[in-house]
């Protein structure tokens, strides 16, 4: 038992669960290969694991495994009320994975997933079929990385380069691909398309060290963006959510110095601001499974099943940002998000 | 806590020895042992998915495991094709439902895992094979009866192969053997396992009782109702978890007689005012 005392967690994907269904889906045999060791335990249902009673996401977290699973049911969402559709009439978003690697503390999907484990779903030729049968109807703009963070999964599922292929054939589809990861090596291999837009979430270095686990520091997110732009892909910047701690406004600051220094702001395809939002059931379980954490104890005010900073204080941060990136790109490119 | 569950007493012996367990004497519907200062609980209950899920229930229900408890059913089986070995149990499936059961596999350790068919009777070789490689008569109702207490993650199931199919030839003394032979390892990771969830469970749980003091004082001088305590306590809660230095303003607003107030309606403005001189 030596190896208990020294690291007594079992390595990440450890165990990966696998539905009987797509054990041999050649996606799973493929992500399978990457785990040669790992105990490979098969399952009748993802939820049968991912949905288990009483879970503990910090200690979950701490060894994640991995479950492969096929997607059932509504495969395309529309996107909701809390999030920023850029102008887009149609805008959908896709969960082609579920939960993250990274441990952020304020993340919603702690409140929305009852397990901190990541859920893989292979069978994602039935979403781009899907998507090809609303595309018939109308153009769309889709969220494909909202429950997860597919960049900081790619050398693992590859999904985010897949997503690109399909845009590719696919003109009247615009995608967003939505990461806190810094991933050089996708960004140093990636073909720019008109129609993948890669929106990179960024907070104060205060704010990652404080509250984004495992994350990619702010120089390391915003070198990435830098070389994804200096190769031509459309580059998001999300300042969203924004978190308050104590001297906010001078980390704040900070932060858009930093930006402003390392990002060609007249090249961004645009950004967004908004203060920290959730739902009020999720933030009920992120309480529960997160006592002890600050960020989420906030005395939020609530309006419509919704919690969010109290009115003065939103609007002083919102206003505090909008009004510093105004001095550095034009109004039509900042969206702010509104209740 | 480490609860410990095993369906037979010389399954139990050497936990017993080793914890120095006493008997509970006040209880007389199960045998049960428990030593306090070790933080170990052992219940022996009895063979069969209706007798352990009823102990289980019980045991549970009487102490009410907290969130840094563990639940351990450790015991013999049958294995499908061994004779000998010990298994952490990595899937349990209930044979008479086909229900299948997943404790987290959180920790590092140095056993074999393996899945784990729960019978109605014993496994006696005879019988088609178990879709699982063990086989036993009680860990899927453990953990039914024990996920009404405990997480996936506060549960293990250790189990030790006694015999392939022929259970008639499982003695007493074999199964005294097979536990002794084992007794190090599984001793071994109970305890480590216990430390960890126990530490965790300390560092998330840590009492605030300044905290608490803080607030019972600042609520009666505010002559907070109940909904304002609540909102004073959550405000506190917040301020000492961002270490927000709270405590220089609050004297401040003793220094300045701004506290105490002379009722609730001053209590609510100067409360806001606080907020404001927070935020």
């Amino acid at each position: 038992m030596k190896n208990l005392k020294k690291d007594c967690f079992n390595p990440f994907f450890s165990h990966i669960y696998v539905e009987k269904s797509v054990r041999n889906h050649a996606r799973a045999q493929k992500i399978l290969a990457e785990f040669p060791s790992a105990e490979i335990i098969e399952i009748s249902y993802y939820k049968d694991v991912f949905c288990r009673s009483r879970q503990s996401h910090p200690i979950q977290h701490r060894t994640q495994k991995l479950i492969l699973a096929a997607r059932q049911g509504t495969l395309l969402y529309e996107g909701a009320p809390v999030c920023q559709s850029f102008g887009n009439q149609y805008f959908y978003y896709v969960s082609c994975a579920m939960n993250c690697i990274f441990d952020c503390e304020y993340c919603y999907l702690k409140g929305m997933y009852p397990s901190a484990n990541i859920v893989v779903f292979v069978n994602l030729e039935d979403i781009f079929a899907a998507v090809e049968q609303m595309l018939e109807k109308h153009p769309l703009y889709l969220c494909v990385s909202y429950d997860t963070d597919l960049l900081a999964l790619e050398h693992i599922i590859g999904y985010a380069q897949e997503w690109c292929l399909f845009a590719a054939r696919h003109e009247n589809l615009k995608i967003e691909i939505r990461t806190k990861c810094a991933n050089r090596s996708f960004a140093r291999s990636v073909v720019p398309l008109p129609g993948v837009i890669y929106a990179f979430t960024l907070s104060p270095q205060a704010v990652i060290e404080a509250f984004e686990h495992h994350t990619p520091s702010l120089t390391e997110r915003l070198s990435c963006a830098g070389e994804m732009m200096r190769a031509g892909c459309p580059v998001r910047l999300c300042f969203d959510p924004m978190v308050y701690v104590p001297d906010w406004k001078q980390h704040y600051e900070a932060m858009l110095a930093q930006v402003c220094r390392m990002i060609d702001m007249e090249r961004i395809v645009d950004v967004s601001v908004g203060t920290f939002r959730i739902s009020q059931d999720y933030l009920k379980n992120m309480r529960r499974q997160e006592p002890d954490s600050a960020v989420i104890w906030f005395p939020f005010q609530r309006k419509d099943g919704y919690c969010h900073y109290p009115n003065d204080l939103m609007e002083q941060m919102e206003c505090f940002l909008t009004e510093q990136l105004e001095e550095k790109i034009s109004r039509e490119k900042i969206f702010r998000w509104r209740m | 806590m480490v609860y410990i569950f095993t369906a037979l007493y010389c399954e139990a012996q050497i936990f017993i020895r080793q914890f120095k367990l006493v008997k509970n004497q006040e209880n007389t519907w199960l045998q049960e042992f428990y030593n306090e200062s070790a933080e170990i609980r052992l219940a022996v209950i009895g063979v069969g998915e209706i007798a352990a899920a009823a102990a289980v229930g019980s045991i549970c229900a009487l102490y009410r495991p907290a969130p840094g408890d563990l639940l351990v059913n450790v015991g013999i089986c049958a294995h499908t094709a061994k004779n000998d070995g010990i298994f952490l149990c990595s899937k349990i499936i209930e044979n008479a439902t086909g229900k299948t059961f997943y404790p987290d596999m959180l920790y590092r350790h140095n056993f074999c895992e393996g899945t784990l068919v729960t019978g109605m009777l014993p496994w006696n070789g005879e019988n088609a094979a178990p879709a699982g490689n063990l086989y036993d008569m009680e860990a899927a109702a453990v953990y039914q009866a024990g996920s009404r207490f405990f997480g996936p993650h506060q549960m293990i199931f250790l189990k030790i192969v006694s015999d392939h199919g022929a259970v008639g030839e499982v003695s007493r003394e074999r199964v005294l053997h097979l536990m002794e032979k084992y007794q190090d390892c599984v001793l071994d990771y109970i305890g480590q396992t216990a430390a960890i969830t126990q530490t965790g469970s300390c560092r998330r749980n840590s009492p605030h009782q300044e905290e608490e003091r803080l607030v019972e004082t600042i609520c009666a001088d505010l002559h907070c109702s109940k909904a304002m305590r609540d909102s004073v306590r959550h405000m506190i809660r917040y301020l000492t978890l961002a270490k927000i230095d709270y405590v220089s303003v609050i004297q401040d607003m003793y220094e300045k007689k701004l506290l105490p107030c002379k009722d609730k309606r001053e209590g609510k403005l100067r409360f806001e005012e606080f907020k404001e001189r927070l935020f």
